[in-house]
């Protein structure tokens, strides 16, 4: 269990997240949704220890910040992509933490070999990482993040450089790695694609948590077009499933059901 | 490889392939030139043994040849250990001391020392190289705006403060006329001043620095990756990042305050290693240091022999070689990008 309590951080005085309170129980996916400049990243910065803090985030009742131990996986919006490092040697970057840097265990070889082969890289792993495109660099940077065997996952907008294809794909593996009791927290702008997936929405707006709950009952709440500025408009699909859509699109559609 | 892992990331036998590389560019560094000596006797000079080198041969291998092999073994490694450095640091393939403005600050720096001279210039040159060498690379990241520019912006940058230390540095150059022969000496980039004092202290300041850069070595891939990323692997960049420039600085400075402006090494020797090794890791720092150390031991051989019996500046071997090699990464590098 995650355990955020009256968490606050502050840039030069301003209060870029304000009394932040969230339980997130393990094995869950919750999925962080907000305009930009909501501090959506900046919460996942803080719990992988970057942002000092007030209050604080607990994983199992022990401060994330002190509890070295405790792997973190995050997998970035823009990763850094050194150039003339082939997918094996980012992939094997992964098991830094575990192993030592530098070392590189038999078991650790396998495990790469594993998750290369897990995420569709395994005829790729000579190949440099700088030369991937969007969808199969995605796939490295999960297969990286999954190699650190993390307790916790954090993954920043992880569908915004991919087409839908690759969205879903991306998301489907998302969902295994969650299926293995993995405590996945993302970022993502499309809130519709965030509640097919996640289990609980969290709305964040100017620094706090506007709402926070269930994903059918967040999408579903009237307090969802205020947060964004009545902007959105919530449509059901024949299937039932929620559609959100820009509130300009939204105009001119039946009623209900699109 | 096993059928179900991986291949090493790094093996021992690539380091050990470039420290042999060294050995034996080492050995035709004290073998060849204007009178060529006997390997077999070199060696057996060099250990002690009996049939050794006599007499003029003796004075010319132990007192002229060897101190400038190793110092330019010295000079090499400082140059192409601190230039992987800053590329990893500054995530930009085409960081190298000289295009940060680095080598041109510690030029400066060496300038000022030798000017207002006096005292025990060997100690304080690298000492003013190294605060010139600091102030060019702040410079140079206050000029290109942020930690990580743009590659372009970020060399436009180390231009314009490289061009700026070089002016000063003539400035001074011309209001002291008495500093100019020294001075100029150093510019041209040479090994011809080395003798075992000038290894002393060189050799000094680049092996503290060569010490820390290889012992963090391995944690340097992670200032390969984001902020982020280095975090969630459990390294604080921050910290890692001060202690690799102050030390590939301090490398630098002492390369430039030893042996004048020497150029490319620090963009060719890293790129060539990680191609042919085809690997990114700095855990190759140690063998970039030692093929370093040989490509400069051989490009100074090529200094004294080619136009025998005069001498060819070092500077001028190794942008013969630096300069296509780096038009052929920035090539290879925005084909990449596309």
């Amino acid at each position: 269990m995650i355990n955020i309590e009256n968490l606050i951080v502050r840039f030069d005085n301003t209060e870029v997240l304000q009394t932040i309170n969230l339980d997130i129980p393990e094995g869950t996916w919750s999925c962080l949704v907000g305009p930009n400049g909501a501090g959506k990243t900046t919460l996942l910065r803080t719990m992988l220890g970057m942002q000092p803090y007030s209050g604080s985030i607990k994983y199992n009742g022990c401060e994330i910040a002190k509890n070295k131990s405790l792997n973190i996986a995050f997998v970035p919006q823009r990763p850094s992509i050194p150039a003339a490092m082939s997918v094996a040697e980012y992939v094997m970057l992964g098991r830094a933490k575990l192993d030592g840097w530098g070392k590189e265990s038999a078991h650790s070889r396998n495990i790469v070999h594993e998750m290369l082969e897990a995420t569709q890289l395994l005829g790729m792993q000579s190949q440099l990482v700088n030369t991937l495109s969007g969808g199969e660099m995605q796939r490295v940077l999960i297969a990286r993040a999954l190699v650190q065997e993390p307790e916790v996952m954090l993954l920043d907008e992880p569908t915004s450089a991919l087409d839908l294809h690759h969205q879903i794909a991306v998301l489907n593996k998302v969902e295994e790695i969650k299926a293995t009791g993995v405590t996945i927290i993302s970022t993502m702008h499309d809130i519709t694609l965030g509640a097919m997936y996640a289990e609980r929405i969290i709305i964040m707006q100017s620094g706090r948590v506007l709402l926070d709950g269930e994903s059918q009952s967040v999408i579903h709440s009237p307090e969802l077009r205020s947060a964004f500025d009545d902007r959105i408009s919530v449509h059901k699909l024949e299937n039932g499933r929620p559609v959100i859509i820009a509130a300009k699109r939204a105009t001119g559609l039946d009623q209900g059901v699109i | 490889m096993k059928k179900n892992q991986i291949d090493r990331v790094w093996r021992w036998q690539i380091t050990a392939s470039a420290a042999a590389a060294l050995l034996i560019a080492c050995l035709l560094g004290v073998g060849f030139g204007p009178v060529n000596l006997n390997f077999g006797s070199i060696i057996r000079t060099l250990l002690g043994l009996p049939n050794g080198l006599e007499n003029e041969d003796r004075t010319l291998l132990l007192e002229l040849r060897l101190p400038r092999v190793v110092l330019g073994a010295l000079v090499g490694a400082a140059l192409a250990t601190s230039g992987a450095v800053y590329q990893s640091v500054f995530r930009n393939p085409l960081a190298d001391p000289y295009l940060l403005g680095v080598a041109s600050g510690a030029g400066l720096g060496a300038t000022i020392a030798i000017t207002n001279g006096g005292g025990d210039l060997h100690a304080l040159l690298p000492i003013f190289a190294f605060l010139g060498g600091v102030l060019a690379v702040g410079a140079t990241f206050l000029v290109a705006g942020r930690l990580f520019a743009d590659p372009s912006t970020l060399l436009l940058a180390g231009i314009a403060v490289g061009s700026f230390a070089t002016a000063f540095q003539t400035y001074l150059q011309q209001r002291n006329s008495a500093a100019l022969r020294p001075v100029y000496s150093w510019i041209l980039g040479e090994l011809t001043v080395a003798n075992w004092d000038v290894v002393k202290w060189a050799g000094f300041y680049i092996f503290i620095a060569l010490f820390v850069l290889i012992r963090i070595s391995k944690v340097l891939d992670a200032l390969m990756l984001s902020d982020e990323e280095a975090y969630s692997l459990g390294v604080s960049p921050q910290k890692i990042r001060l202690i690799a420039v102050a030390a590939a600085t301090l490398a630098t400075a002492t390369a430039v305050s030893a042996s004048g402006l020497i150029g490319f090494v620090g963009i060719v020797v890293p790129h060539l290693v990680r191609g042919l090794t085809k690997r990114a890791t700095n855990r190759s720092l140690l063998s970039i240091a030692f093929v370093g150390a040989a490509f400069l031991v051989i490009a100074d051989l090529g200094a004294r022999t080619l136009l025998s019996p005069a001498e060819l500046p070092i500077g001028v071997i190794t942008a013969f070689v630096g300069a296509p090699f780096f038009l052929f990464v920035l090539r290879a590098r925005n084909r990449g990008s596309q």
